[in-house]
C-alpha cells in the first residue's frame, strides 16, 4: 500500500511492491483521444466491408472482405471459428470504440450520465477481447502461406484496417482511466449535488 | 516485503475504478464510485482458474493431434496439423513467419498453462516464491495470451479467401475449433485468477471494530447509485 502523492507532469510512480506502473502524467488526453477514436471509427466501415485481398490463382480471381469471410465460416458450419473472428476482430473493438467515444464525448461537451460510469467499466473489461492487432498479423501470415500457389493483391479494406489498427492503438494509449475516472466522478458529485 | 497489504489494513480496492474503500466482512460492498461488486479477493477465484486450466490442458491434446486445416489443391487432400504448419512454412522458406507461428500457437499456450499451473501449485502448497517474479511472470502470461489467436485467424482467412472449387479449396478442420477454446479457456482463467492472492501469506481476513468504519459504509452503499 502507499499513499496517493502529486507527482510532477511528465513522470511516472511505481509500485515498490510490484513494479507496477501506477501513475503517468500526460497532456491533453481527453480531446486527443476523442480525436483518435473518431479517426478509428470512420476507417471501421471501408476495414470491414472493402475486400483485404485479391487472390490470382490460375487466372481465377478472388476477393474477400472481412465480414465476408466471417459468413464463409458460418456457412461451412465452423460456428465457434466463425464467431471467434467475429467478435475478436470487429464486434468488440467496434463497441470499444463507441464506448470510449460516448465516453470522451461527454466528458469533453461536460455531459454527465450515470451510464458513462457503466460504460467505461465495460470498457475496460472487454480489453483483451478485442485482437485487431493479432488479426493484422494473422494477415499477414495468410498472404505469405498464400504466396506459394497464387498472386496477391491487397485491397482497399487492407489499408483501411491498417488505419483503424493504428488509430486504435492510439486511442487506447492516450487514453489515462485514472484521469476519466477522477472527471466522471467529479461530475457525477456535481450532478449529485444539484438534483 | 515487510509492508502492510491494503487487506491487512482492512481496505479494499475496486478493481474497476481504482478507488479504495473500507471493508467490512459482513456487507456486501459496492464501489460508491463506479458502482462495481467489491471484493477484497474476486470470490471462487482459485477454483474457477483450477477448472478452466484443466479444461484448456485437455483440449489441448485434439487441438494438437488433429488436423487444423485441410488445403485441397487440384483435387489432391493435404490436411495438416499445428505443428505440420509450421514445418509447411519452413520448407517454404519463410522461417521468421515460420517461427512467429510456432511461437503463437505452440510456445504461448503450452507456457500459459504452464505458468498459470505453476503459480496454482506455488499457491496450493504454500512454495516460497519471489512475489515480483510470480506477478511479473503473470503479467507476462496475461499480456501474451490473446496473441496465440492467430493461428485461428490465419485459418479463417485462408479458408474465407480460398475457395475456387476445382482449383484449391482450403478447409478449417476440428482442430481449429479446440485451439479456439484452448485460447479462451487461457485466457478466462487468466482473468479468473485474482492476482492479489499472491500477497496473502496471512489467510485469515483482518476483522475492524465497527468505529473504525466511515458512517457511510455501515449500511449497504446500493443507494449512491
Amino acid at each position: 500500500m502507499i499513499q496517493n502523492q502529486v507527482i510532477a507532469e511528465g513522470s511516472k510512480l511505481e509500485c515498490p511492491r510490484c513494479g507496477h506502473v501506477l501513475y503517468k502524467q500526460r497532456q491533453d488526453t481527453i480531446s486527443k483521444t476523442l480525436a483518435y477514436t473518431i479517426t478509428a471509427l470512420i476507417f471501421f466501415y471501408p476495414a470491414v466491408t472493402e475486400s483485404i485481398m485479391t487472390l490470382n490463382m490460375a487466372g481465377f480471381l478472388q476477393q474477400q472482405s472481412l465480414i465476408g469471410g466471417a459468413r464463409v465460416l458460418l456457412q461451412e458450419h465452423y460456428y465457434l471459428v466463425a464467431v471467434l473472428t467475429f467478435l475478436s476482430s470487429m464486434l468488440v473493438p467496434l463497441l470499444r470504440l463507441i464506448l470510449l467515444f460516448i465516453v470522451t464525448f461527454s466528458l469533453s461537451v461536460n455531459y454527465f450520465h450515470k451510464n458513462l460510469l457503466w460504460f467505461f467499466r465495460l470498457y475496460h473489461h472487454i480489453e483483451e477481447w478485442g485482437m485487431l492487432d493479432v488479426y493484422m498479423l494473422g494477415i499477414i501470415v495468410s498472404v505469405v502461406k498464400l504466396l506459394s500457389m497464387a498472386e496477391i493483391e491487397p485491397g482497399f479494406g487492407l489499408w483501411a484496417y491498417a488505419g483503424l489498427l493504428i488509430a486504435s492503438i492510439l486511442a487506447t494509449t492516450s487514453i489515462n482511466p485514472h484521469e476519466v475516472w477522477e472527471l466522471l466522478l467529479k461530475r457525477k458529485n456535481q450532478q449529485e449535488r444539484c438534483s | 516485503m515487510n509492508s502492510m497489504t491494503g487487506k491487512e489494513a482492512g481496505l479494499v480496492l475496486c478493481t474497476e475504478c481504482h478507488s479504495i474503500h473500507h471493508y467490512h466482512p459482513d456487507i456486501e460492498l459496492q464501489c460508491t464510485c463506479c458502482g462495481a461488486e467489491l471484493h477484497q479477493r474476486k470470490p471462487n477465484s482459485l477454483n474457477r482458474t483450477w477448472a478452466l486450466l484443466i479444461t484448456s490442458m485437455i483440449l489441448f491434446i485434439p487441438a494438437n493431434v488433429l488436423t487444423i486445416m485441410n488445403v485441397a489443391y487440384f483435387g489432391k487432400d493435404d490436411p495438416s496439423t499445428i505443428i505440420g504448419g509450421v514445418i509447411l512454412l519452413i520448407q517454404l522458406g519463410s522461417y521468421s513467419v515460420a517461427f512467429v507461428v510456432f511461437v503463437a500457437s505452440v510456445i504461448v499456450p503450452v507456457f500459459k498453462m504452464l505458468g498459470i499451473l505453476m503459480i496454482l501449485l506455488s499457491l496450493k502448497f504454500k512454495i516460497n516464491m519471489s512475489d515480483r517474479q510470480r506477478i511479473k511472470m503473470f503479467r507476462f502470461i496475461e499480456f501474451i495470451g490473446r496473441w496465440s489467436m492467430l493461428d485461428i485467424f490465419v485459418i479463417s482467412i485462408l479458408a474465407a479467401l480460398v475457395n475456387i472449387s476445382g482449383v484449391a479449396v482450403i478447409t478449417a478442420g476440428s482442430a481449429a475449433t479446440a485451439f479456439g477454446c484452448v485460447v479462451v479457456m487461457t485466457m478466462l482463467a487468466a482473468s479468473s485468477f485474482d492476482t492479489r492472492l499472491l500477497w496473502d501469506t496471512k489467510p485469515d481476513i483482518v476483522k475492524l471494530p465497527d468505529d473504525h468504519l466511515e458512517p457511510s459504509l455501515k449500511k449497504p452503499v446500493n443507494d449512491h447509485l
